[in-house]
């Protein structure tokens, strides 16, 4: 069947991919186009608003910007500029190369205007200064939960099974890092036991997709069904008449050194909790180990054509355990991660992230830099999207909520550059 | 995918000796179907090992049970007490999801002999064919998407959609009912096929895969649907929280034994029996119903005899999408007749449970609507257990998944039993991934 499928599309490749880029431009120019008339025409009220840079959980930064102040209507003219002139030159040129790259920076500019334009607009409570120190360090908390996720899809998704339980991984993770870390007050202990019972909701996974080759996505839904179900049935058991098992203390940041007190770049990516840190390992060992160790050749090689990682000698069964479960302590480990910012254990907090990080993985070519690139993009629209309601914009946000899902599904329809899976992602193997 | 109960017993291995009297033959040929992994009792066994599931559950959470437990560690004697104290609790958590959902014996014996209370006793039964009538329209929307070979995961999306669609219609418009109820149905039916064009459209015509453009879609509707309830056209006027207009009482579904006697039963039940004769019909009578079945049980065959694939793509989602539409349209109608910004979300979004209740109905209308009784049994069942026991209504939720995960995987059912094969080759569905 899916010889069949791919057949067509390897010969017409050349003349798809040139009307993608295109089509991909198009788009660019739409969001440049919009910004410019829409936040730099469009509103006319107080055209002034300021950055501030206010060093944030650093005690005696030595350095201290205090706050630019711009000209916001002329930012936002110039910025959407930007994006328009992004787009012409991807229609024009249409270079091989750095497409995907060039929209990330026309999103994250548009996100920047659009916060602009919501610094200077009326509202209630005026706000005219964005903090942009407070806007990432607040996003990285959801960037580096769509990190773990879109990793342990990397390592499922590569070696041929699809893990759509990501987002109960979250949930287990979440909810027994919240018991251990209240009782033991330790986010080490946490970390492991989210390594743990991630890890075995992949092995379970990987038990029904592997042993009797049910349905992957089947089986990943209805996992998520049951961890959501079963985490609201133990809420409800254990953390309300036990409240001291969910304490929810948040893990502390570690400063290093020298590093952490770099202006507005310190604060994001050098003060951060063990599991930032954690994560910036982990992105580097699993390209690492994906891409440049045999292990990871032979998880490649299970992942795109089972039938001949057999014929060479390659446990195509083992390696799908191996992997899954690995997957599985990954994603737990970002629900520990996730409780480790956000608080005490809720229900439906982790609110569809597990699906996000899915799409972050798809948008990222199921590679961990292309995950990583769109974790980031993501993060910022959905900590944004919610993160706006302060300022006041006269605009509905429930449609900026929808922002990630929607790029993802035109990432998919293949609107926005073209994504390939592994061949066997998702395909049973029958051993014969 | 295309699999049909068997009518009789075919020839094969286990196929009892041909002697003996015709009663005797008959009992033997039922108790080789009934012994061997036939679907229907792989479905059954499913259901037991779901249940245990929930009684393992319960005895490993509920601290007076833990604490029986606790006991024996002083003292052996204990342990009898311990057993009991279980049983106890697992019994009453069971006894109460039954009383809460299908009859209460007392209250039932009380108003036979008196003859008063009928409604009283009436309201468990009633409540659960009030939860499975959306619950069944959508689940065959679910099914016949299965039957293809597509997952429509965003069935909870078109219902939302469909439901908010045809409350606009109920609500904004005044008209009498005889043309107001068909125009709100039609609203909602529309609204739902609109949100399920979509990922058809991507599915045939780019190869999008329709579980993520689905799943992505459910987000995108949630957030409408949080608009919706808060724009000024369709927020009930007056209001600053997020509820919308209330339907014209000629845009309802009127409760089927009256308004005066409490029992929420509504006409709704006469539009999922349309859904269920129709969906037969689709999928057994038509031709087009056939080239569905085709395409999902073999699409390289399906392509090559001619079945235009790409409107098979795009017709079933318009279908699946409709009946989303529709269920979710039934939902507000009978039920609360408006709409708020917690519509069909947590334990209420039925296009979850859909796909459950499918899997377990084997794709087939009739499987459909018992596997939807159930379903629906142990979620209003389960809001009378947490009531009188204090067990969380979540159980049912995670019983249900259970029954699921078993019934997906009938090669487990079958080792854990020790069943026979079955006469007819059991039917898994279709495994395939991301690019097919």
């Amino acid at each position: 069947m899916s010889l069949v499928s791919t057949t067509p599309v390897a010969t017409t490749t050349p003349i798809i991919k040139s009307a993608r880029t295109r089509v991909i431009a198009v788009i660019m120019a739409v969001i440049g186009l919009f910004s410019f008339v829409v936040f730099g025409l469009g509103s006319t009220v107080r055209s002034h608003a300021a950055l501030s840079f206010t060093p944030l959980n650093l005690v005696n930064a030595p350095w201290h910007l205090g706050s630019l102040t711009v000209a916001t209507r002329w930012t936002d003219i110039v910025l959407s500029l930007i994006i328009v002139a992004l787009a012409a030159e991807v229609f024009i040129r249409q270079p091989s190369r750095g497409v995907m790259p060039r929209f990330g920076i026309a999103a994250i500019l548009f996100l920047v205007t659009l916060l602009f334009w919501a610094a200077r607009t009326d509202g209630p409570s005026q706000v005219n200064s964005v903090n942009v120190t407070s806007i990432l360090v607040g996003c990285s908390a959801t960037v580096m939960v769509l990190v773990f996720g879109s990793l342990s899809g990397v390592m499922c998704e590569r070696a041929g099974v699809v893990n759509i339980a990501i987002e109960g991984q979250f949930i287990a993770g979440a909810f027994l890092g919240s018991m251990i870390a209240s009782t033991t007050g330790n986010f080490f202990y946490a970390a492991i036991a989210g390594a743990v019972v991630g890890g075995l909701i992949g092995l379970v996974l990987a038990f029904f997709a592997l042993r009797y080759q049910s349905d992957q996505i089947i089986v990943g839904i209805v996992l998520v069904t049951m961890l959501s179900s079963l985490s609201s049935y133990l809420n409800l058991q254990v953390f309300t008449p036990f409240p001291n098992f969910n304490t929810g203390n948040l893990a502390s940041n570690l400063a290093i050194p020298i590093l952490s007190k770099i202006p507005i770049i310190g604060p994001v990516l050098f003060n951060q909790s063990a599991f930032f840190y954690l994560m910036i390992v982990l992105v580097a060992v699993v390209s690492f180990a994906l891409f440049k160790t045999r292990y990871g050749l032979h998880v490649r090689a299970v992942g795109e054509h089972p039938r001949a990682a057999a014929t060479v000698g390659i446990n195509v069964v083992r390696v799908r355990y191996i992997n899954v479960v690995l997957g599985g302590a990954i994603a737990g480990i970002g629900g520990v991660a996730f409780m480790a910012t956000q608080g005490q254990f809720q229900v439906g907090y982790t609110s569809g992230l597990g699906y996000i990080a899915l799409a972050a993985l798809i948008f990222g070519r199921w590679r961990p830099s292309g995950a990583v690139v769109a974790s980031i993009i993501f993060g910022l629209t959905v900590y944004l999207s919610y993160e706006l309601v302060t300022y006041q914009v006269p605009v509905s946000l429930y449609f900026l909520q929808m922002i990630p899902y929607l790029i993802t599904i035109g990432v998919v329809a293949g609107l926005i550059g073209r994504v390939r899976p592994p061949a066997a992602d998702g395909q049973p193997y029958l051993r014969d | 995918m295309s699999e049909i109960a068997p009518a009789e017993i075919p020839q094969g291995s286990n196929e009892p000796v041909d002697e003996g009297p015709v009663w005797a033959r008959r009992t033997s040929a039922l108790w080789v179907r009934y012994t061997s992994s036939s679907p229907i009792v792989i479905a059954a066994l499913a259901v037991f090992l779901g249940l245990v599931f929930g009684a393992i559950i319960i005895a490993t959470t509920t601290p007076a049970v833990l604490d029986a437990w606790r006991s024996i560690f002083h003292h052996w004697s204990g342990l009898p007490v311990a057993i009991k104290v279980t049983f106890d609790n697992v019994g009453s958590a069971y006894r109460a999801i039954f009383t809460g959902s299908v009859v209460d014996p007392q209250g039932f014996w009380h108003s036979l002999t008196t003859g008063k209370g009928w409604p009283n006793t009436l309201t468990p039964i009633s409540e659960t064919f009030t939860y499975a009538t959306p619950l069944v329209i959508v689940s065959i929307g679910v099914g016949i998407a299965f039957q293809t070979g597509l997952f429509n995961i965003g069935a909870n999306g078109q219902a939302v959609i469909g439901g908010i669609a045809g409350a606009a219609v109920g609500s904004m418009l005044h008209l009498p009912t005889i043309l107001h109820l068909p125009l709100t149905l039609l609203g909602g039916i529309a609204g739902g096929m609109l949100c399920g064009a979509l990922p058809g459209v991507l599915k045939a015509y780019t190869g999008a895969h329709e579980v993520i453009v689905t799943l992505m879609f459910n987000y995108v509707t949630y957030a409408f649907l949080l608009y919706a309830v808060l724009s000024t056209p369709f927020q009930q006027p007056g209001q600053s929280n997020d509820i919308g207009r209330t339907m014209d009482p000629s845009a309802i579904l009127a409760p089927l034994f009256g308004t005066k006697s409490g029992l929420r039963v509504s006409y709704g039940v006469f539009v999922a029996a349309a859904v269920v004769v129709f969906a037969w019909w689709l999928l057994d009578r038509s031709s087009m119903g056939f080239d569905f079945r085709v395409t999902g049980a073999n699409p390289a065959a399906a392509r090559a005899s001619g079945i235009n694939g790409r409107r098979v793509i795009v017709v079933v989602f318009l279908i699946s999408g409709g009946l989303a539409g529709l269920a979710g349209l039934v939902q507000v109608a009978s039920t609360t007749h408006y709409i708020d910004g917690g519509f069909l979300i947590g334990n209420a979004g039925i296009g979850f449970t859909a796909i459950t209740v499918a899997l377990l109905g084997r794709n087939r209308p009739m499987g459909i609507v018992w596997a939807s009784l159930l379903f629906a049994a142990l979620g209003v069942g389960g809001r009378n257990m947490q009531a009188s026991t204090g067990i969380p209504l979540d159980l049912a939720t995670v019983i249900q998944s259970a029954i699921v995960l078993f019934v997906a995987t009938p090669v487990l059912v079958k080792e854990i039993f020790r069943l026979r094969a079955a006469p007819t080759a059991t039917v898994q569905l279709a495994t395939k991934g991301w690019g097919s």
